[in-house]
Order: C-alpha cells, then structure tokens, then sequence
C-alpha cells in the first residue's frame, strides 16, 4: 500500500511513517500542510492519504477542505481524515456523496495498530472506515429515534459497526460470532429500516447514512 | 439603559387581579391620600425650588466678574443637589418609589479641586434643572389634585347646596333660577338631573386618585432621570459588576482546569512512566516477558485514557469547532446530547468569536440541563440573528418549573451573559414545557459591524 501523510505534529507524522513502514507499506509523502498534499498528489498519486484536519496556516479546518477536494479531483485515492475531534457537520460534509474510500478516524485510534492499519487498508482498496465516534454522533443526530429503538441491542450493535465499514467476517470477528448469524442480523436490521439488501459493504454504509442523514 | 418600565406598574398596595374592585378601592388606600398631599405640596415646593434655581443662577453670573461667582455657583449647586436628594428620599418614603441614589459627591483634594468637582458635578447640575422643573410639575399636579377633588366634592353634594345660590336669570326668559346650569341653557334643578350630577361627582371622585398618579408619574420619571444615578453611572456600576463577575469567573475556570490537570492527566502519565519503566527493567533483565506485555498492556490503556482526558479538557476551554462556525459547534452538541435535540440555526451574521464561546457554552449547559432535569423527551436548540443580536433558545417538553437560582446553574449562565450585556429569561411554568432564552450582542463592544468592533475596542 502506498501512503501520503499530512500531519502537522512532526513527532505523529514521523511515527505514522514509521509504523507504517515497519507494516511493509510504501509512504510516499510526509508533509506537513494541505499545500504539500496537493502537490504530493499530484505528482504521484497514492493509494491513500492520511490527512490532519487542523493544519497551518489557519488551524481551522484545511486538512477537511483538502480531503474533500481530493475525494473530488482524484476518486481513486482513498482519503483518511485523522483528527483529535470528531465533528457532526465535518462527518456530513467529507461523506456527502459517497462512502467509497473515505475514512474519519479520532487520532487515539492509531494507539490501536492493528485496527488503525485495517481501516486504512480498507480506505485504500476502495471501502469505509468510521469511527465509532463518528457514527454515535450520526446515530444521535438521527431523528428516526422510533424506528432505532426497535432494533436489539444486539442489532444495534451489527448496525454501528456496519456503519463504521465492517464487512460481515469483520463484524463477526468483532462480536465474536459466526458470519452466519451476522448476516441474519443484518437481514433483520435492513428490513426493519426499510433498507434494500446490497451486495457491497459500500453501498450498505452509504445506504445506512443516508437513512440517518434523512 | 435606564430601566423606566415598572414607573409604570402599579403601586402595591393598589395592585389587584380584579381591575374593577381596585379602581374604586383606590381612594381607599393610604397610598392614595400620601399621592394627594405630595402632589399638593409639589406646588409650593415647585415655586421655592424654581426661584432658588433661577436666583442663584443669575446671582452667580452676575457676580462672575468678581471672585465670589464661581464659589457661589458652586456652593449653590451643592446647595440644590442636597436638597435634591432629601426631596428624592422624602419621596421614596412617602410614596414607597424607589428612584435609586446617585454616587455622593467626591471632591478633589484643594481648594481649586473642590471648586472644579463641584463646578463639574453632573448631579448637582440635574439637580438644579429638577428643582426648576418642580414648578411646572407641581403646578399641574396641584391643578389635577385640586380641580378633581374640590369638582367632585361640589358636583357630589350640589342637591344640598345648589339652592342657596344666586340667582341665575335665563336671558330668554328673565326667570330666577337659583340652581348651576349647563352651558347656559340646561338648569340643574330637577330631581334626575341632581341624582345624575351627584353620580358625575362619585365618579370624578373615584377617578381623581388615578389622574393624580397618572402626573406624579411624570414626576416620577423626572426625578428618575435627573435626581437618580446618571446613565453613565448606573452602567459604570452594572460594568463594575460584571467585571468582578467575569474574572472570578475566568478565575475558578482555570483553577477547575489545573485541577483536572493535576489529578486527571498528570497522574495517567505518571501511571503511564512507571508501568513502561517497569516493563523496560523486566525485559532488560531478561525476565517472565508475559509479565512485561502485562504491563505494556496496562501503560497502554492508560496512554490512550489520558487522550481521550486530554482532549475533552480542550474541547471544555474551546471547541475547535467554533472556528468553523456557531452552527457547526452546535451540530456536534446535539449530536452528543442523551435527550434527543433538533437544531434550527439563522445565523446570516456571524458574531464575534468570543460572542460564539459564550453562545456554545451556554447552549452546552442549557442541554445538560435539559438532560439532568427536566426529564424531557425531546429539545430544540434554536440559534437566530436578528438584526445586531443573536438570541439562543432551547425549548424541551419536560416538567417545567425551571427557576433562576434554583441550583441548575442558571444563575452562573446569567452572570456569565451580563458580562457582555445579554440576558437571560426563563419561562418554565410547572409542568412544563420550558423555554429558556438567551439574548446576546453580536460583539461585545457594540459597533457597526459585529467582526471589526472587537479590534476597534482595543483601540
């Protein structure tokens, strides 16, 4: 896999490059602003990238802006936001469109490894990645709260991590159970929203937040 | 501002849910007959304050060439200030109004000093225009008193004494009348039309105390003005205030935040240090190395607690979010809430950053509220700009009986509001639903545009 990182904080940009590398993936860029990832990506497209919200010269929002610029100019490139908080509106703005190959993670998650570089993989090869952060929020904003509370909780489980881009052998994994008995769940959770069943973890995300956005 | 809206409540006393019992009940009250002799001795006061004023005004000028003019003048405007004030309390005293004092006089040191903060004493200056303004007022007030109480006493009694009066000859028909007539034509001598005056007087009677009240209510306004606190120094007062408010305020802030610092994050990094040197050693001795991903396991709960620590305690001094917007910050604050909130945003101005803060963290703890209190089902955060204010307002359908002071941190949100000149208002009747709004500036020093007037303030 081969990576672009956009970190202002040397010490996170250098460990991210290290921990990557040490992984067996290629980064190809390690910049420090919005600017550098542009031109990074210009002149060598990556697979994905990993980009900061908060970035010089403003410290607002740039790394969002330039996230969603590139999911634009260049839609084969995954895009992971990486950010100390998680924003309702940013989670809107970056996932306006389509899910394919966009990530939200909270930076804590790379304290995780394992995790941060499936999610990052995952980016890469075109699927989702969010948060569980990110999709509480969407899930709280959400006003199909009825509908919601008839879920189990158990299916309220399958439903967030369907929502942060788990395929179901991910899920299962997670829950510990049998794939078999995830894709019942997931059966019972698409009906009861109302949702048709898809063939792609994608769309299934896609599908999931627009049913919350709506 | 001068707050003038309860110059036109009612007194307490004559205060009544049932306006028709109060109406003729008035006369009744002491605060009637107290509203009757001030406004009787508001004329003679008038005259001699009027004439003090005028005297010592021309007397003074007059004798400004010499130097007794300017120790007169300002002797004389001590003089009228004194008498200003004794006037005010005896007032308030009387007639239970609350026109507040001003700050006393302050001299600067000397004889010059004195001279010059007598000669520039506001309220000595008002003083005088008010005990000028005495005779214009106490005439009108000692006309209504007089003309409606004498008229509804003669108009009440006539059928007792109208027939000792002259004789009133018709000039079309040369008989003696000895009765009142009505524009020289209609004889009040019959027994309806003599009920019918008697009743005239009733009522003129009955109306009196409230016209009286209706002109000592200008005198009210006046005195208010000119005998209170001046506009700048009522806002001096209310500054000083919120300025104590807003640095005690900043104050316990940052002693939560050292708190929470110290007991909080400190301490994880220090828990964090201890077990990574201890898993450092295990393995530099060559020991059980299980032991030492035990405790590797254990540092790295900890690093990634005190992340999650640190970050909450930089969102609770600044959201990030706010750069981006009011509406985004809320966005993500509805999002978070454990009751469910709609949020409606106009924002077509954006305030102030400071003014923004404020508005976050008060829609912040208006929704814990909500959560912790009110036991509502649903909310709505709703966040508009009209004109150069923003007002914020969070609706919830829970049991209501919201009050300020009433240990739900209200009363903090209110000091916390005053200090930019906002304001906050609850209605939450029992049994719901409440409604608490907040009224902002959209800058703090209010200027022409909401975004420069910050910088122009710091001027």
């Amino acid at each position: 896999m081969r990576v672009a990182i956009a970190e202002d904080s040397a010490i996170l940009r250098d460990g991210l490059a290290q921990l990557l590398t040490d992984r067996g993936h290629e980064v190809v860029a390690a910049v420090p602003d919005a600017d550098g990832l542009r031109a990074a990506v210009e002149h060598d497209p990556p697979d994905v990238c990993v980009v900061d919200i908060r970035m010089p010269p403003s410290f607002t929002d740039e790394g969002l802006r330039a996230a969603i610029a590139l999911r634009h100019s260049h839609p084969q490139v995954g895009v992971l936001v990486f950010s100390q908080y998680v924003e309702t509106r940013y989670a809107a703005e970056l996932l306006a469109g389509s899910t394919r190959g966009v990530g939200y993670l909270l930076k804590d998650r790379v304290a995780d490894v394992r995790e941060f570089v499936e999610a990052l993989t995952r980016v890469a090869g075109g699927g989702t990645a969010l948060d569980p952060e990110v999709v509480a929020q969407l899930l709280g904003a959400s006003r199909k709260t009825d509908t919601l509370a008839s879920l189990t909780p158990r299916e309220h489980e399958v439903l967030t991590l369907m929502a942060e881009g788990l395929s179901n052998a991910g899920i299962a994994g997670k829950l510990v159970v049998t794939e078999r008995a995830v894709e019942k769940h997931v059966a019972n959770i698409l009906l009861k929203l109302d949702l048709p069943p898809s063939d792609t973890e994608n769309r299934r995300v896609l599908a999931v937040l627009r049913y919350l956005e709506s | 501002m001068i707050d003038t809206s309860d110059v036109w409540q009612a007194e307490p006393a004559m205060t009544d849910r049932r306006p028709v019992r109060t109406f003729f009940t008035a006369l009744l009250t002491r605060q009637a007959w107290a509203e009757l002799l001030y406004a009787i001795i508001l004329l003679p006061m008038g005259v001699f304050g009027f004439s003090l004023t005028v005297t010592t005004l021309t007397f003074s000028g007059g004798l400004m060439i010499t130097f007794v003019g300017l120790p007169l003048l300002a002797g004389t405007g001590l003089l009228s200030r004194y008498l200003g004030q004794r006037w005010r309390a005896g007032a308030n005293r009387l007639l239970g109004w609350d026109v507040p004092a001003p700050p006393p006089f302050r001299a600067k040191p000397g004889l010059l000093g004195w001279l010059s903060s007598c000669l520039r004493d506001g309220t000595a200056w008002r003083a005088r225009l008010y005990l000028a303004l005495q005779l214009p007022l106490g005439i009108a007030s000692s006309v209504a008193a007089a003309f409606f109480v004498s008229y509804g006493i003669g108009a009440l009694t006539y059928g007792i004494w109208y027939r000792w009066l002259p004789c009133n000859t018709d000039p079309r028909t040369h008989v003696c009348h000895h009765a009142a007539a009505l524009w020289n034509e209609h004889y009040i001598e019959t027994t309806p039309a003599i009920l019918l005056t008697a009743l005239a007087g009733l009522v003129i009677i009955f109306l009196a105390p409230w016209i009286v009240r209706g002109v000592l209510a200008i005198d009210r306004i006046t005195m208010r003005a000119l005998l209170g606190p001046s506009w700048t120094s009522s806002r001096v007062e209310e500054l000083e205030q919120t300025r104590a408010q807003a640095v005690d305020d900043s104050a316990a802030t940052l002693r939560r935040i050292e708190r929470d610092l110290h007991d909080g994050t400190q301490a994880r990094l220090v828990a964090l240090a201890m077990n990574v040197g201890l898993a450092k050693e295990k393995l530099a001795e060559g020991g059980d190395p299980s032991e030492a991903a035990a405790l590797l396991e254990r540092a790295h709960t900890t690093a990634k607690d005190a992340i999650a620590e640190v970050r909450d305690l930089a969102r609770g001094i600044h959201p990030p979010v706010l750069d981006a917007g009011l509406d985004a910050a809320l966005a993500t604050l509805c999002a978070h809430s454990a009751v469910p909130v709609e949020l409606r945003t106009r924002l077509s101005v954006r305030p102030s950053p400071s003014i923004e803060t404020i508005a976050y963290f008060c829609a912040a703890e208006l929704i814990t509220n909500v959560a912790k209190h009110s036991g509502a089902r649903r909310a709505v955060l709703d966040a508009t700009t009209t004109g150069s204010r923003l007002r914020l307002s969070v609706f919830d359908d829970g049991r209501g009986g919201a009050q300020l002071g009433g240990g739900t941190g209200l009363s903090g949100l209110t000091d916390r509001v005053r200090t930019v000149d906002g304001r906050l208002t609850v209605d939450s009747p029992a049994g719901g639903p409440t409604t608490v709004t907040v009224d902002l500036p959209l800058a703090p020093l209010q200027g022409d545009s909401p975004r420069n007037s910050l910088q122009e303030g710091q001027h």
